[in-house]
């Protein structure tokens, strides 16, 4: 049976006495709802966050009407139930009247509190780019919207202020997946900033998690030289849950940027899933490897460079092999980053056609994820050479992301390179294309990109691989913390 | 100090009012958001994980405050993980799958069967559980039907007001000081919720509804039997109290002793906030009084407190003004006032071995003289105050101070709203603020999931008659009670009531055979549910007809149960239960009555009878179940006296 349109349906409104609206405001108050339903809340006068009672075919609901997930259809309300909080859509043709009994609009405020002032504990700047730290529900769309001014983190977390006194900047607020070169050159430009004129003891910088790692290497390359910690975290359930990792991240990464002997980029995020510790890990090595887990974050090819948990910090890589604090230093800052840059993950049978694309495109540098050693088919071959011919700077990296691009092993490595195409040792592939931008930004010079390119910054490139750089669970289940006792730390 | 059962005419004079959550697991094959396989526990685990839970605004912005007790007990929550029954879904690292639509068919079958309107959009919504049940911290919870009936023996109809789907939580394994453990296994598994109004207005209604809920639940067969498959949640109020949950109630036989206990106890709470403003007391904000001072240097007798100060443990200690008497006011079943303060205690400070409190009010409160007199003066007590000792940890013990005071100054508010759990001797003990609704909001992992009309009709086809009318149709069949009783949740009533329809069979030797026998060889082991409800027909119709006789039933269920391949035909061939002809029958029967007789007087019997009742014996031996007993009887008698 054909549901009625919006003119066929006799649906009534009406106001209980002594209720009052507020001033129509188009955008919120039929939030989410068109077509059909909507036809039906205008004709009835009933608006998103009313009170109502709806009169149907099958009897009677009383809730609040809550705005509507945009994507959703135009077929049916959603309302709070007033009795138990439980939210229903009801079928809006079986709707014969609505009665408006009130408002009552939602107001979402995480408790704001001034966050206290200790002059005798470090001073820590947290800057915002997006990323659900604290945050509140969005119903446009369903999703959470961030919440950060310290009032409202101390609000959520009360602890913060047991460890630093903490400031908040929002730079922008971005989704994870929309952060690109004018972020990167941004939040670069802010931390140096924090560190000379503000004199923190170290920076936060809340961040989605999808890039998390782009995020951590580019600035890693852009702003050298550092005197303290600069600590990037998120998270990965969203503090809207009470199980969320959010806190936790949030109050680590605080304490390492406040009290960490440590002066590098690091991705600060569960170490496990549970909620023991987390884990600081180096900019460059760092890489998202599960699309849910918490502990989601690993080191790859080397091991992270310490635990961080309430109780302070354990090493885990040896004291000389990580930079530490020193609070004398001025950061070196080079904001540039060349966008004619790609990266290339390899496949079987690949097509020279998708090289040739690329340089006729104009890109200036490809980074290549070659199999194994640092392989591509022969095919490939005269569409590199004529790449390399062009001008355009070529790299090979391993799409197995642990161990190093081997290339006089076989002829076929021999052979590529013999293309011009410079192997990165273990440099990981997205660790690549950002330090092709950001080296193509300072220069087109063959050989001086190939130096820069295989010069390490900070461990993109590593002399060795320790015995234990081959673990994807870092730590948590307990067959593996026996693994880390009888082995490491 | 009042117990259940008391006089009939008091409930009304109370004002009792109760309301039902029954929950019960439906049978799935797998969870109800991820692709575990539903219905198996082990109490073998394969790791471990350590969680924490923190409580967040709801969706209209508020902090819930059972949410705000939980984070202030500052648990560490530990959750077992069993390869087989747990994924990264229940650990909380992977978002809900879709939701199980066999769930969906089952939870609409059931609504309908209580008759509720059906919603026109599933919502998935979160709600809050902090105590670490959940290692979301959250249940996704939905709302399927609404506004159902359920009528009741003596005529009164209860409003179900809800009919939900939502998610297990895990197993609690042990629950001791700041950590608690869980087995994850049962996490997840798809349930319902039935939920009442609160018009139940005295306890045994409370009891029968419960009674009929549950066994509509069963009759629908689609849900689990067995320890676990079942709980109930019960509110109670009653005039000038407010709503008091009590959770988990095991089994529902208990729910009239516990409602009434429970009501017991609000009605003595009232009493007692009466006593109070006697005396001229009404609280203000905070009537009690801490002290800051840690006493656990003081020379106590008690060996608890004395021994405080070494164990570093605080001793402190809070005063109840105008409190003398009243710490042993009786509520229910010998509880007495001061445990409402050692439950809050328990739970909120973690100091969870009784005693955990000592006080200054009468010899009940565990101190001495000597000890007594210590405190009251250390606390400057006057003559109408008491004082209330805790000791603990520092940090606990400052929770168990906060605590009391919250407890004392709601007693001028009579009846906290409470969760509480059932205790055996069926009075309850404290177990945490009751949530409201601030606790929920939506998933914003799940999107909204349309019900169809189709699929609604696809569902009511599937509605079992109620139990109660199968009940009373039983009754009048002349059924014996036990059968009364089991028959109409059986699997096998509908096969029952179509074969007595049809005048296939009486109805008692049906029902015998559905709701005895096949019980009776199922404790022993066979097998009996391989065969089919057609099987089942076949077999009752050849002993409504005669083929086969009550008898025999013994030797041929086990016969076929262990070879449900066979027809009936083919097994009676099999049995050698079958005849050419009736001239064959005639011969078959002959023989084995004289061969009986001939055996029995072998044995020599001296009585007469006693030769009759030995041949019957041996020749039923020979032909149980083929023919009838009283015709082998007959044919006994009459070749024996000739």
């Amino acid at each position: 049976m054909a549901e009625p349109t919006a003119h066929e349906l006799e649906v009534t409104g009406s106001r209980a006495s002594g209720v009052t609206l507020p001033e129509p405001e188009p955008a919120e108050d039929f939030k989410g709802y068109r077509g059909f339903s909507r036809a039906v809340l205008e004709k009835t006068g009933a608006r998103v966050w009313c009170e109502v009672r709806l009169n149907t075919d099958q009897g009677d609901f009383v809730g609040i009407l809550l705005p509507r997930t945009e994507t959703a259809d135009d077929r049916h309300l959603v309302i709070k139930l007033t009795y138990n909080g439980y939210n229903v859509g009801i079928k809006t043709a079986t709707i014969r009247h609505i009665e408006i009994l009130g408002y009552r609009r939602a107001h979402y405020k995480i408790p704001e509190q001034e966050f206290p002032t200790d002059p005798t504990k470090p001073n820590v700047v947290l800057l915002g780019t997006g990323g659900t730290i604290a945050s509140r529900l969005d119903y446009r769309t369903g999703a959470v919207i961030p919440a950060f001014s310290p009032g409202e983190l101390y609000g959520a977390v009360p602890e913060l202020a047991d460890i630093a006194n903490l400031d908040t900047k929002k730079l922008f607020g971005e989704f994870s997946e929309n952060i690109g070169p004018p972020h990167w050159k941004a939040v670069a430009e802010a931390v140096v900033e924090q560190i000379c004129e503000r004199n923190v003891a170290g920076v936060v910088i809340g961040h989605g998690t999808d890039t998390m790692h782009y995020t951590a290497a580019v600035l890693t390359f852009m702003v050298q030289n550092l005197p303290c910690p600069v600590v990037i975290v998120g998270s990965q359930r969203s503090s809207d849950r009470p199980s969320s990792d959010a806190a936790y991240n949030l109050l680590r990464a605080v304490k390492t940027a406040a009290e960490g002997d440590f002066a590098e980029v690091m991705v600060c995020m569960y170490g496990p899933t549970s909620d023991n510790y987390g884990l600081l890990h180096r900019g460059t090595r760092v890489r998202k490897m599960h699309s849910s887990y918490r502990s989601t974050f690993r080191t790859l090819s080397d091991t992270p460079i310490a635990r961080v948990s309430q109780d302070g910090f354990v090493p885990i890589k040896p004291q000389a092999d990580y930079i530490h604090r020193d609070m004398s230093r001025t950061p070196k800052l080079t904001p540039v980053f060349e966008e004619r840059v790609t990266l290339l993950w390899y496949y079987p049978n690949m097509h020279p056609d998708i090289v040739d694309a690329m340089v006729d495109n104009g890109y200036k540098g490809i980074v290549i994820a070659g199999t194994g050693l640092g392989h591509v088919n022969k095919p490939l071959y005269p569409a590199l050479k004529r790449a390399v011919e062009k001008g355009v700077h070529l790299f090979m990296t391993v799409q197995t992301l642990w161990g190093y691009a081997q290339m006089f092993v076989y002829d076929t490595g021999r052979d590529i390179m013999e293309l011009g195409v410079t192997p990165l040792a273990n440099m990981l592939p997205e660790v690549a294309y950002v330090k092709l931008g950001w080296v193509l930004g300072q220069t087109q010079d063959r050989e001086e990109v190939k130096r820069m390119m295989t010069a390490p910054v900070n461990g993109e490139i590593s002399e060795r691989e320790p015995f234990d750089g081959y673990l994807v669970f870092q730590g948590g289940l307990p067959e593996l913390e026996d693994y880390f006792k009888r082995y490491r730390v | 100090m009042r117990s259940y059962p008391g006089n009939a005419g008091e409930w009304k004079r109370l004002g009792f009012r109760c309301g039902l959550e029954i929950h019960h697991q439906i049978r799935t094959e797998k969870k109800l958001f991820c692709h575990c396989p539903a219905g198996r526990y082990s109490d073998e685990w394969h790791a471990e994980v350590l969680r924490h839970m923190r409580p967040t605004l709801s969706e209209l912005g508020e902090y819930d405050g059972t949410a705000l007790m939980e984070f202030k007990t500052k648990k560490e929550i530990i959750y077992r993980l069993n390869r087989e029954t747990v994924c990264t879904y229940e650990m909380d690292d992977t978002p809900p799958f879709l939701i199980n639509e066999q769930a969906i068919d089952i939870a609409l079958t059931i609504a309908l069967a209580f008759n509720c309107k059906i919603v026109g959009e599933l919502h998935i919504i979160r709600k809050q559980y902090l105590d670490g049940s959940i290692p979301a911290g959250f249940q996704r919870t939905a709302i399927v039907g609404v506004d159902g009936e359920l009528p009741l023996s003596n005529g009164k109809v209860v409003r179900v007001v809800q009919l939900g789907l939502e998610e297990d939580a895990c197993r609690e394994v042990s629950d001791v000081g700041h950590r608690i453990v869980f087995m994850a296994d049962r996490l997840s598994m798809p349930l319902v919720e039935v939920v009442t109004d609160n018009t139940l207005a005295t306890p045994e209604e409370a009891q029968e509804a419960a009674e009929r809920i549950s066994r509509l639940l069963r009759a629908t067969q689609m849900v689990r039997r067995g320890a676990g498959s079942g709980r109930q949640d019960v509110n109670v109020s009653i005039d000038g109290s407010t709503r008091v949950e009590i959770k988990g109630v095991p089994k529902i036989p208990r729910i009239a002793a516990l409602t009434a206990h429970e009501a017991y106890r609000q009605e003595a709470l009232l009493a007692l906030r009466d006593e109070l403003r006697r005396r001229g007391f009404d609280g203000g904000d905070r009537p009690g009084r801490a002290l800051e001072k840690n006493l656990a240097g003081l020379n106590f007798n008690r060996p608890e407190l004395a021994g405080a100060g070494k164990a570093g443990d605080a001793v402190r200690a809070v005063v109840l003004p105008e409190a003398k008497d009243l710490l042993a006011w009786p509520l229910a079943g010998w509880r007495v006032f001061a445990q409402e303060l050692a439950g809050r205690v328990r739970v909120v400070a973690c100091l969870d071995q009784y005693p955990n409190l000592f006080h200054s009010d009468g010899p009940e409160g565990g101190l001495d003289e000597h000890d007594r007199r210590l405190i009251e003066r250390e606390a400057g007590c006057g003559s109408r105050d008491v004082a209330v000792i805790v000791w603990g940890p520092p940090a606990d013990a400052e929770t168990a101070v906060n605590e009391i005071l919250d407890r004392w100054a709601e007693v001028i508010d009579a009846i906290p709203n409470e969760t509480r759990q059932a205790m055996r001797n069926n009075t309850t003990d404290f177990e945490r603020i009751l949530p409201g609704p601030d606790r929920m909001y939506p998933d914003t992992d799940s999107p909204p999931y349309a019900i169809t009309d189709d699929r609604i009709e696809r569902a009511r086809v599937l509605v079992p008659e109620a139990p109660w009318e199968r009940e009373r149709r039983y009754r009048e069949q002349g059924l014996p009670e036990d059968i009364v009783a089991r028959l109409p949740i059986s699997p096998h009533a509908p096969l029952h009531d179509w074969l007595v329809r049809a005048g296939a069979i009486e109805p008692v030797r049906s029902a015998e055979v559905l709701a005895r026998v096949l019980i009776a060889l199922r404790r022993r082991d066979v097998p009996v549910d391989t065969l089919s409800q057609d099987q089942l027909e076949d077999l009752l119709v050849a002993l409504g007809d005669g083929r086969i006789h009550r008898e025999g039933l013994f030797d041929l269920l086990p016969a076929w149960a262990e070879r449900p391949g066979l027809s009936f035909a083919e097994l009676l061939a099999d049995l050698g239960w079958t005849f050419d002809s009736e001239q064959q029958r005639e011969r078959v029967i002959e023989q084995a009555v004289q061969d009986a007789l001939e055996l029995a007087r072998s044995e020599q019997p001296r009585d007469p009878d006693n030769l009759q009742r030995m041949a019957m014996g041996h020749a039923m031996d020979e032909l149980r179940g083929r023919v009838a007993a009283k015709d082998v009887l007959a044919r006994i008698v009459q070749t024996a006296e000739v």
